[in-house]
């Protein structure tokens, strides 16, 4: 939102508080000041000239003028402009401003230039050169000055309605700078209301207000009035249309003004949309709509969207002679509604979307209509005020002691006459005894921001200034927080990992259809974005994987090697409940060379050492996944994970072999360490066993098989090393026997071997 | 010579034929004598041992400066490695850490947190909503309510996580970014509470003494509202293009907390109050390594993360 300086200086009196310092103080006590810029600074030196002469240069468009700018003398310039003819009284441009330098055009020599409405920056007219209908050559532009814009961030308004217009802003100024608010006048003369007005649903439109004029002259406003709304990033459009942003840019209050020839009967309704109504609106678009629209209804349907946009068909033209000015107050929820559901966002439906004051309208249309006399010379009001007004529910004055609002500032010394004194410079009321505060809410402030004490303690506290709080350390109880178990394990999880040579990638919670579908996860069983706004959010992840494989991937094409992981949630939909998010660890080893075994022992490994005592079970592989190189991580026969290679079409170059586990069943099976085990006092017997099996035997079989079969002496059995021949494969195990009560004989080792033996000669050969 | 049939055993075999005098004298000789010639073998022996030794270890030369097999030390997320930084600091001033999840109702993301259906404050966060009727949470204030129902009053905790918004992505927004939050709820808490504490906090972040100061923010959730700004660590405060020459940078949202928001907590606002606060992560990161593009932080690129 852009405030005029000069605008802001109009509504407070006596301001001193230079330009350049006001953007600080905004900034300090009241919303967020983002820039301040001169605006017009050029219209200290440009001057109002006439054209004495004017030579069409041959072979061009151009012209070679003399003219007298007064101030300056009489000068050569060159100009290209249709309308430049001698005799015209337009503005010259002297070098040095707006970018003019002296030059030579064609050939010809120009000191300055002639300018356009839209150079000088009063409005977007830019056909041809201003002309002025008199003035003496070397005065100033009439009404345009040299300005300050203060740009405030429209985040930090939200909640002010009251500061979507100059005055509100003033009234924080004026309090800042100790100065008082200059009053708005609000009389209008009684008479029969010129309208009749219906509001069906008063909690939609608390308030219609509806002022009519005839012997209306549309012609383009004055040039102060243009400049103005040019300053504050609003477009001039003719005099009637610009008093009503006028006074939407001073007061906050949007207004809207009919052609009042071309409203069908006498009578205005307020009422919702029927379903699938249309409404033509005076930017060009026709609006379908439904039951959740308010609109503004003549005999003949829509004559506006409420609180967003005007009808097209009642628009002012330069026909018009009678109009109806609204003035009115809408339902912020409901208006905010509406311009979501059909994308268009308007200066009124911004600020009617704040909850805006319904006791600001009659303020509006008084105002309007003093201007209106000045930009629409013979103007006359046609009856009286039309109003119909259903009051909010007041807010109930706010009460609170002093103690209690020293309390919440941590400000002991506070006192009483402050609180009063800065309450009532922003227009609260105020009594107070001993202490004790009733403070009663103005109605701007009302409709939402301010309602509970806790409101107060940021009018007091901003105005006193955050920074004259003394600051104090909080008293608190000294206490050794708990850390979740989760968060202690998966921190240490992250340690263990870089310490084995693996770095940690984030990636986006979000995967595309594209990588669901080349994984095998069923679509069906993401949550869906609604409304994502780029290629590649449209589904929650339920599983690392996808974004993992892209890593690879990208990786690839950097590093002949590398390990790479991520603990991250995978998302399950539960239905309409919040759905299951499932830690999740996946790991990555990846050579461009070789035959990938390395990577996938290398995940065994750290496998191992995240959860030791698991073990690999072979099982038929996902389309993703190498057919011959995919196991199941278990513990203790609780399946927690996945090892497998990718399937060589994934990845565009080597080998990647991928750990994943869930981290959730790891915790879940994790055992704290228990009591302590004496250590061994008696020697242990070692032999080893060589078994001949089939070539793709797995040694965890053999393995398991030899534990089960020698007895319950066996200590350890331990895979050592194959070998394979043209007939298959031979494993050889180590098998260590013991006792915790004696050293085993002789007799005792060979009865067991011998048994074993039996056991693994029956079947395995 | 020495051995059982050397020269020195054959003249002790004779040794019997001596008188008993002349038998000490030549014991002692051949004693000495044999002494002599051990000391010599085993001298002889010695040297040429360590010959061998220095022969083998001289073959044995490595090229120490070839690189060590396996892999190298990893390295962890900055994310991650600010975050445990700033936890371990909450915690050591007895905060306790909590979790929430990455899809979040409605309800916690904004009614709970003082932001009624149609109020103006959810455009200042895209949401990206959901196909089960839930939301992506905008912010980690979400766990405020989680947190105020778990522990109750007085409480001090802090929030840490993942949080969304549906923006285009550029080399200074992101869709996906972290944030920490952070409440502390007790009897008369003060705004002159929360700026004592957050100057002691970011002087503790930034390892170095800030000045820190409040001005008025509106966020729903708290009452009254601000952005803290501190001084610009670049310039101190003489005004750079860092700062934007106004010697302040904006740092984090803060306030009291709104009396609904605790209300809704189940926690009484006539006898508490508290403070709560919303550090970006992923700014702070990005302010401490001079990261210039926010994309890379979720991009993957090793050649990126193996500098931290």
């Amino acid at each position: 939102m852009k405030f005029s300086y000069n605008w802001l200086a109009e509504h407070i009196d006596g301001l001193t508080v230079p330009p350049a310092e006001i953007g600080k103080l905004i900034t300090m006590k009241t919303a967020e000041c983002e820039g301040v810029e001169a605006h017009g600074a050029h219209f200290d030196h440009v001057v109002i000239a006439k054209v004495l002469t004017a030579e069409p240069i041959p072979g061009t468009h151009l012209a070679v003028t003399s003219v007298d700018t007064g101030r300056y003398g009489v000068k050569q310039v060159v100009c290209g402009a249709p309308n430049c003819r001698a005799g015209i009284l337009t503005a010259y441009v002297p070098p040095g401003h707006l970018g003019v330098t002296t030059a030579k055009l064609r050939g010809v020599d120009s000191d300055g230039m002639l300018a356009s409405a839209k150079e000088l920056g009063i409005s977007a007219e830019d056909e041809g050169i201003i002309e002025f209908a008199e003035g003496e050559p070397g005065s100033a532009i009439p009404g345009c000055t040299a300005d300050t814009i203060v740009e405030i961030d429209n985040k930090s308004l939200t909640h002010r309605p009251d500061l979507w217009g100059h005055h509100g802003m003033a009234r924080e100024v004026a309090a800042i700078a100790g100065r008082p608010l200059n009053p708005i006048a609000a009389d209008l003369p009684a008479g029969e209301p010129a309208v009749e007005i219906e509001i069906r649903d008063p909690k939609l439109c608390p308030r219609f207000s509806a002022l009519r004029f005839e012997n209306v002259t549309v012609q383009p406003s004055p040039l102060w009035l243009q400049q103005r709304l040019e300053s504050v990033g609003l477009n001039p459009i003719n005099n009637i249309v610009d008093v009503t942003n006028y006074l939407m840019a001073e007061l906050a209050q949007p207004m809207h003004a009919y052609d009042a020839a071309k409203l069908q009967g006498g009578k205005i309704i307020v009422r919702v949309a029927e379903e699938g109504e249309p409404c033509p609106a005076l930017n060009g678009q026709t609006y379908t709509l439904d039951s959740s629209h308010l609109v503004i209804s003549d005999a003949g349907g829509p004559v506006g969207i409420a609180g967003v946009i005007g009808g097209g068909p009642s628009a002012i033209s330069e026909a018009t002679t009678t109009i109806l000015l609204e003035a009115a107050n809408f339902h912020a929820a409901s208006i905010r509604k509406t311009s979501t559901k059909l994308k268009l966002r308007t200066d009124a439906s911004m600020r009617f979307e704040k909850s805006q004051d319904p006791a600001n309208t009659v303020r509006a249309l008084a105002r309007a209509k003093w201007l209106l006399e000045q930009v629409s010379p013979g103007i006359r009001l046609v009856g009286g005020l039309a109003d119909l007004y259903y009051p909010l529910p007041e807010v109930a004055p706010i009460a609170f002691d002093l103690d209690w609002m020293r309390r919440k500032l941590g400000k002991p010394d506070l006192t009483a006459a402050e609180v009063t004194g800065i309450l009532t410079s922003i227009a609260f009321g105020v009594t107070e005894a001993d202490g004790h505060f009733t403070v009663t809410v103005p109605s701007w402030r009302a409709t939402k921001d301010v309602s509970l004490k806790d409101d107060l303690v940021e009018e007091v506290g901003r105005m006193i200034g955050y920074a004259n709080l003394t600051p104090v350390p909080p008293l608190v109880p000294s206490v050794v927080p708990p850390l979740p178990p989760e968060r202690a394990y998966l921190r240490g999880l992250r340690q263990l990992l870089t310490a084995q040579g693996y770095t940690e990638v984030y990636n986006y919670s979000f995967v595309n259809e594209a990588q669901a579908a080349e994984l095998g996860l069923p679509i069906e069983d993401h949550v869906r974005v609604v409304n994502p706004i780029a290629q590649g959010q449209e589904l929650l992840r339920t599983s690392l994987l996808p974004n993992i494989k892209r890593n690879i991937n990208d990786n690839a094409r950097e590093y002949e090697s590398f390990r790479l992981f991520e603990i991250g949630k995978e998302i399950h939909a539960r239905g309409r409940e919040l759905p299951e998010e499932i830690p999740h660890l996946a790991a990555v080893s990846f050579e461009k060379h070789g035959d990938g075994v390395a990577n996938l022992f290398e995940l065994k490994r750290l496998a191992g050492t995240i959860v030791p005592g698991c073990t690999l079970e072979p099982v038929e592989a996902r389309p993703f996944e190498h057919p011959f190189r995919s196991a199941n991580v278990t513990l203790r026969n609780e399946p927690i994970g996945r090892l497998f290679e990718l399937h060589p079409s994934m990845v565009e170059v080597g080998r990647a072999a991928v750990l994943d586990l869930d981290l959730t069943r790891v915790q879940a099976l994790r055992t704290a360490a228990g009591k302590y085990k004496p250590l061994r006092r008696f020697p242990t017997s070692a032999f080893d066993l060589t078994v001949p099996t089939a070539e793709r035997e797995l040694a965890g079989t053999v393995l398991g098989f030899i534990r089960e079969h020698s007895g319950p002496l066996t200590l350890d059995v331990r895979y050592l090393y194959d070998y394979k021949g043209d007939k298959g494969r031979s494993m050889t195990f180590r098998i260590t026997l013991g006792a915790a009560d004696r050293t085993l004989t002789g007799e005792e080792v060979t009865a067991i071997r011998s048994q074993l033996l039996a056991a693994v000669a029956a079947k395995y050969q | 010579m020495l051995g059982r049939k050397g020269k020195l055993a054959e003249v002790s075999k004779d040794m019997g034929k001596l008188s008993p005098e002349q038998r000490g004298v030549v014991g002692k000789l051949l004693n000495a004598a044999k002494q002599t010639l051990e000391n010599a073998l085993t001298e002889r022996k010695n040297a040429f041992e360590a010959a061998a030794l220095a022969a083998r270890l001289e073959r044995e030369w490595v090229d120490l400066t070839a690189p060590a097999a396996g892999a190298g030390l990893g390295s962890l997320h900055p994310l991650t490695q600010i975050q445990a930084e700033i936890e371990d600091l909450f915690v050591s001033l007895g905060f306790t850490v909590l979790d929430g999840p990455e899809v979040e109702t409605e309800f916690n993301n904004f009614d709970a947190l003082n932001i009624p259906p149609d109020h103006p404050a959810r455009d200042m966060q895209d949401t990206f909503w959901l196909s089960n009727g839930h939301l992506l949470r905008t912010h980690t204030s979400p766990v405020q309510v989680r947190g105020m129902k778990k522990l109750g009053p007085p409480l001090r905790m802090i929030a840490p996580g993942r949080v969304f918004r549906n923006e285009e992505v550029d080399a200074s927004h992101e869709h996906t970014f972290y944030q920490l939050e952070g409440m502390m709820v007790d009897k008369d808490v003060s705004v002159a509470h929360l700026i004592y504490f957050m100057k002691t906090l970011l002087s503790a972040i930034f390892k170095r003494d800030v000045t820190v100061r409040l001005r008025p923010g509106y966020f729903p959730f708290v009452e009254p509202g601000f952005e803290l700004d501190i001084q610009c660590l670049i310039c101190n405060g003489a005004g750079c293009p860092v700062c934007k020459q106004s010697g302040w940078v904006e740092l984090l949202p803060c306030g009291l907390v709104h009396p609904n928001v605790l209300r809704l907590g189940g926690i009484d606002p006539e006898e508490y109050s508290g403070f709560a606060f919303g550090l970006g992560l992923t700014r702070l990161v990005m302010m401490r390594y001079a990261i210039d593009d926010i994309r890379q932080l979720q991009g993957g690129d090793l050649r990126f993360l193996t500098q931290f």
